[in-house]
């Protein structure tokens, strides 16, 4: 099978299944051995061009050739894309977690398709995934969409306007909301931003707790901004909404988050050049121009802040620096020489074995609370960032 | 130093010397009488030893009789009063000599001689009467009769504690049937443990493993009289000590030995007295180690004490051919197989005996028995659940404290996982199987008095673990058939399960036409097909050579077992004996001499199957049922006592007895009847023996079963269909 490059939409979807569906019955009359293509999704697929700004997919192609091996899977994909077009055809949306109960219940009416059934949902995952990957889709184009995490968004300045699936309008205006943040949804592309007066920059907080404890203490009142809490690794949506925000608004983007290298290549790079295992949607779901502000390994001699060791004897952190070194020999995000800054923390992380959280900016003075906004503003002008 | 009184702040503190009575009397639990449980087997275990032990060393086919039973409270408490009585057919003891053998610590035929006789050192049975004395106030009732004497001499014997003696009570003669033999009985306070590793059933059914020449009766407590049938009518025969190698002697040792001999040359004793000392040696030692020449041809009383020192320190030095393995008494193969077949429902199993070895100086010889069983435990989870590890020392079956010891450190250090078995680390494979390992040399390094573990030195773990590879490669091999079956059943599975989905999904979501739908079903069949067949072959590859390497190798067991015996070429373990590296020309390995992989016995089920084939008769013996047949046949040969008793006699680990004929419901161990049932199906039998399935069988359809529940049920009702057949061959029809 050909690769289906370029952006597919929701209403290509059914087309590309119907042609894909053909050409296997026509194999399958043939008794010729039926071969699907799919882009490789990992690491050693991804290639890295700062133009292009995000991980993109090499040529690398995964085969899966029907066998006696790959026959359930193929019959488990084809029952659920079956799920998923009657979806798109009705507007349905569902999660992950409501198809593996769809499929259960498909499977419970009819006692044929016993064999198919998935005895869990990271069986089910794994179809839906696959699907994605034939077809080259994002899954959100299949109606399947992820629980909302993160994003929460707070601004003085920024209107959304927000198409929804009947054709109709809605028109959100961020500092209408009182104390409340607007939270973007799962399909971003159906967002159009402006801004009712000048907005310098947007701040994405690594910690929604910082983020709203920054806000509530006026940083949005003083500074022309937006401020959004990523709530750790960033989701689907609110990588497609900062990729929004730095393509409409044209505004400068700065991270703020922990030292530490679980922060720098899962939350930081999956935001900045998205992630190895979404090549195909990178494109949408990063946003390029984001730039480290810190914690920068500086910062904890200038600010004096509190940074501890590294406990090697944890299992995460012990494989987060196992995944840090790796990254420094492939990474390709890491690898490129105009990342250097960034690879550079890793190193001395690596090197220094210990970590420093965003809120350590709250011991510079205790007793003034607006004392991480003054630094933050203060790097932010000074242009101390990667 | 004058042995005088010492004034202590508490009195008079008399300094006296105790007798080895008193010493053991005090510390009973040293040698196994440590609770009342482990009294009653400690106490059968030595009068029992004792009894193979005296037949063999007589060239007497043993028969044994073994009751046990409760008479009441015992005099301690939470004990009751046991009765074990322990009759052999063996030589008889003079009466004379019955005070020494029951009553007196350290009097024993056997201590320091160097021979592979389970008992060595005269404590046991003493130590059983001392207990018997402490417990029920009574020594031991002996009633032996050697051959020639008309009247059997029944006596009680006690013993003196203080002076070491044995004292005869109640002597009578009295008229006794057989012609002679031994009777002793015992009267002591404990528990019966008859089932677990160290229960009385264990004991036995171990016993009967290692001695194939034994016929054993036994009655324990309630239960009824078992008989088990020898099945060799060869007594086994306990090689002649060897002299010392001078590597295994301390210098006070070489010294004393040098008293022996009279006053010869040095020359003619060092060749008389060792063992190794060749004429290469001798110059070896003049050329290399600076011992004089004329040293040799002195006589031993004009030598000086620095000369034997300077001797001794240069054969320590020298390298000498390592000991004679001559003095090892095997088991051996054929018994081991033989004996295998009487423990039980045996789905096939693997025998390896290894030539002697040298460890830690001293010649051992290991061989193993691994048996995979068709029904351990009659419980569920067979799979997950530990293999039985049973540990024999000089064909003694060790029961206690095997964490420590050599053996199990060698099962645990095999990588079963390689052999297709499953493991936890650190742990015996896991799974219906019985693993018996048999150590066996004239110098066992037991860690305690009492005999219950072996000393687990790097090198006798070493050899262990090389002889239980070896026979994990020959499971192996039935493994990796089984999983082939296993393989060709799931392809089966996938192309009848998945291929009608695949197909109707996309002919719904391109709303193909019917045509189109049949057209793309047998497509996909056809495809799909096309793996089926190549793994059938795969597996008829694998069949056929199993079945032809064990065909060539047959008949030197007897066919009546269906056994063969061969050595496999692709052993791992390519070690060889010194014997072997020293014509090599190569440079023997002075540290661990390796045995040979000498022969294999593996149990043939597919015997049966081709003998099926051959026959063109469905209704044939299934390969389970080729043991069960061995030992019909072995039986019938015999005509001694029914099969039935045997089999129901000798139950594995908690494993009732099975009554023939009356065929299983369903199998205990799932994994078995299915591959054999799986077996079955590859081998294409004709369709008529599905239909002749028990109902019951097509009742339970495996999951598959949707569209052709009978197709479907096919492999459980084989098995089925099978385990009826054994037990009578018009059953099936």
């Amino acid at each position: 099978m050909k690769s289906m490059r370029g952006k597919v939409l929701q209403s290509d979807i059914p087309a590309l299944s119907q042609e894909l569906c053909e050409r296997l019955l026509r194999d399958l009359e043939r008794a010729k051995r039926p071969v699907i293509e799919a882009t490789k999704c990992s690491l050693d697929n991804s290639i890295y061009n700062h133009k292009v700004g995000f991980l993109t997919p090499g040529d690398k192609r995964i085969r899966t050739e029907l066998n006696v091996a790959s026959v359930k899977k193929m019959s488990r994909a084809i029952f659920m894309l079956e799920i998923l077009l009657r979806n798109i055809e009705t507007g349905a949306v569902n999660t992950k977690r409501e198809l593996y109960y769809i499929s259960k219940g498909e499977v419970k009416h009819s006692k044929y398709l016993k064999p198919i059934d998935f005895q869990d949902q990271d069986e089910s995952d794994g179809i839906i995934d696959f699907i994605c990957e034939i077809i080259e889709c994002y899954r959100e184009e299949l109606n399947c969409y992820a629980n909302d995490r993160g994003g929460q968004t707070y601004s003085q300045q920024l209107i959304v306007e927000e198409t929804l699936s009947d054709g109709g309008r809605a028109v959100i205006d961020l500092s209408q909301l009182g104390t409340s943040p607007f939270q973007p949804k799962n399909r971003p592309q159906n967002l159009t931003l402006r801004a009712k007066s000048k907005i310098d920059y947007c701040l994405i907080v690594e910690s929604e707790g910082t983020a709203n404890t920054l806000v509530a203490n006026g940083f949005t009142k003083r500074n022309n901004c937006i401020v959004v809490g990523a709530q750790g690794v960033p989701s689907n949506a609110v990588r497609g909404w900062l990729k929004r925000i730095q393509d409409q608004l044209k505004i400068p983007l700065y991270f703020f988050g922990d030292l530490d290298a679980y922060t720098m290549q899962n939350i930081f790079r999956t935001l900045k050049a998205g992630s190895a295992a979404s090549l195909i949607r990178n494109s949408d779901y990063s946003a390029p121009e984001v730039r480290f502000l810190g914690v920068l390994p500086e910062d904890i001699a200038r600010f004096d802040l509190n940074d501890y060791p590294v406990q090697e004897n944890d299992a995460q952190e012990g494989r987060a620096l196992k995944k840090a070194k790796d990254a420094l020999e492939n990474d390709p995000f890491f690898r490129d020489k105009r990342n250097k800054g960034l690879s550079d923390i890793l190193r001395w992380l690596l090197e220094h074995k210990r970590r420093c959280e965003q809120q350590a900016f709250f011991t510079v003075d205790p007793r003034d609370p607006t004392m991480p906004e003054k630094i933050i503003v203060e790097k932010i002008r000074k242009g101390n960032y990667v | 130093m004058a042995m005088e009184a010492q004034e202590t702040k508490r009195g008079k503190a008399q300094l006296k010397t105790s007798s080895t009575a008193e010493y053991f009397a005090k510390n009973l639990q040293q040698v196994g009488f440590s609770s009342p449980t482990k009294a009653v087997l400690t106490t059968l275990k030595e009068a029992f030893d004792n009894s193979l032990d005296a037949c063999e060393e007589n060239d007497i086919l043993p028969m044994i009789r073994v009751e046990v039973e409760k008479q009441g409270k015992g005099s301690t408490k939470n004990t009751d009063l046991i009765y074990i009585s322990v009759q052999d057919n063996g030589p008889g003891i003079s009466f004379k000599e019955l005070p020494m053998v029951f009553g007196e610590y350290l009097a024993s035929s056997k201590f320091g001689r160097g021979r592979c006789t389970r008992g060595q050192q005269g404590i046991g049975i003493s130590a059983a009467t001392t207990w018997a004395m402490q417990t029920a106030a009574q020594g031991v009732k002996v009633t032996t009769k050697t051959k020639g004497q008309k009247k059997a001499t029944q006596c009680r014997i006690e013993i003196d504690l203080k002076n070491n003696k044995g004292l005869m009570k109640d002597k009578v003669d009295i008229d006794w049937a057989p012609a002679h033999g031994t009777r002793v009985e015992f009267w002591i306070d404990g528990r019966v443990q008859l089932n677990g590793e160290a229960g009385l059933i264990a004991f036995l059914k171990s016993n009967v493993l290692v001695n194939p020449h034994l016929s054993l009766k036994y009655k324990l407590m309630d239960d009824a009289e078992v008989t088990v049938d020898r099945v060799s009518d060869k007594v086994p025969h306990i090689p002649d000590a060897t002299a010392p190698h001078p590597h295994t002697m301390k210098l006070g040792e070489f010294m004393g030995h040098g008293k022996l001999y009279g006053n010869i040359q040095v020359r003619e004793w060092l060749q008389t007295a060792f063992s190794r000392m060749t004429n290469n040696v001798f110059e070896d030692l003049v050329k290399n180690h600076g011992t004089p020449k004329k040293l040799f041809d002195l006589k031993m009383n004009d030598i000086k004490e620095v000369d034997f020192k300077n001797l001794f320190a240069a054969i320590q030095t020298a390298e000498l051919p390592p000991p004679s393995t001559g003095s090892v008494l095997a088991i051996g193969e054929e018994g081991l197989a033989r004996s295998i077949l009487r423990l039980g429902d045996i789905d096939y199993f693997s025998v390896v005996s290894r030539k002697p070895a040298i460890c830690d100086f001293k010649p051992v010889q290991v061989e193993v028995a691994i048996a995979r069983m068709t029904s351990r435990n009659d419980g569920v989870n067979e799979e997950d659940e530990s293999s039985e590890v049973i540990r024999f020392a000089n064909r003694v079956p060790l029961q206690f404290d095997k964490a420590s010891c050599a053996i199990m450190k060698g099962v645990t250090s095999v990588n079963w996982k390689v052999y297709g078995l499953k493991q936890a680390r650190n742990t015996p494979p896991s799974g219906p199987y019985i693993i018996a390992v048999s150590v066996v040399s004239p110098f066992i390094k037991f860690k305690n008095a009492s005999k219950e573990t072996i000393d687990a030195s790097d090198e006798l773990v070493e050899e262990i673990r090389r002889t239980l590879m070896q026979a994990g490669q020959r499971l192996s091999r039935h493994l990796r058939k089984e999983h082939k079956e296993a393989m060709l059943e799931s392809k089966m599975q996938h192309i009848e399960q998945f291929a009608p989905i695949l197909v109707e999904g996309l002919v719904r979501l391109t709303e193909s036409s019917q045509e189109r739908r049949e057209l793309a079903h047998k497509g996909l069949l056809k495809i799909l097909g096309r793996e089926a067949k190549d793994a059938k072959d795969e597996l008829a590859e694998a069949d056929r050579k199993l079945e032809a390497h064990l065909t060539q190798k047959r008949k030197q067991l007897g066919a009546a077992y269906d056994i063969v015996m061969g050595r496999e070429e692709d052993d791992e373990d390519h070690s060889r004996s010194e014997v072997r590296v020293g014509r090599k020309g190569g440079k023997p390995n002075t540290k661990l001499k390796k045995g040979v992989s000498e022969t294999v016995d593996v149990i043939l089920p597919d015997n049966v199957k081709k003998k099926a084939k051959d026959n063109k008769k469905p209704g044939k013996p299934a390969p389970v049922a080729g043991v069960k047949e061995a030992k019909k046949e072995l039986a019938s040969k015999k005509a001694v006592s029914a099969p039935k008793a045997v089999a129901d006699a000798i139950p594995t680990k908690g494993k009732k007895g099975k009554v023939k004929g009356k065929g299983k419901a369903k199998p205990a161990d799932p994994a078995a009847p299915k591959v054999n049932a799986k077996a079955a199906k590859a081998k294409e039998e004709p369709k008529a023996k599905v239909k002749a399935a028990p109902k019951k069988a097509a009742a339970k359809p495996a999951p598959k079963a949707k569209k052709a529940p009978a197709k479907k049920a096919e492999p459980k009702a084989k098995a089925k269909a099978k385990k009826k057949k054994t037990s009578g061959k018009g059953r099936a029809k």
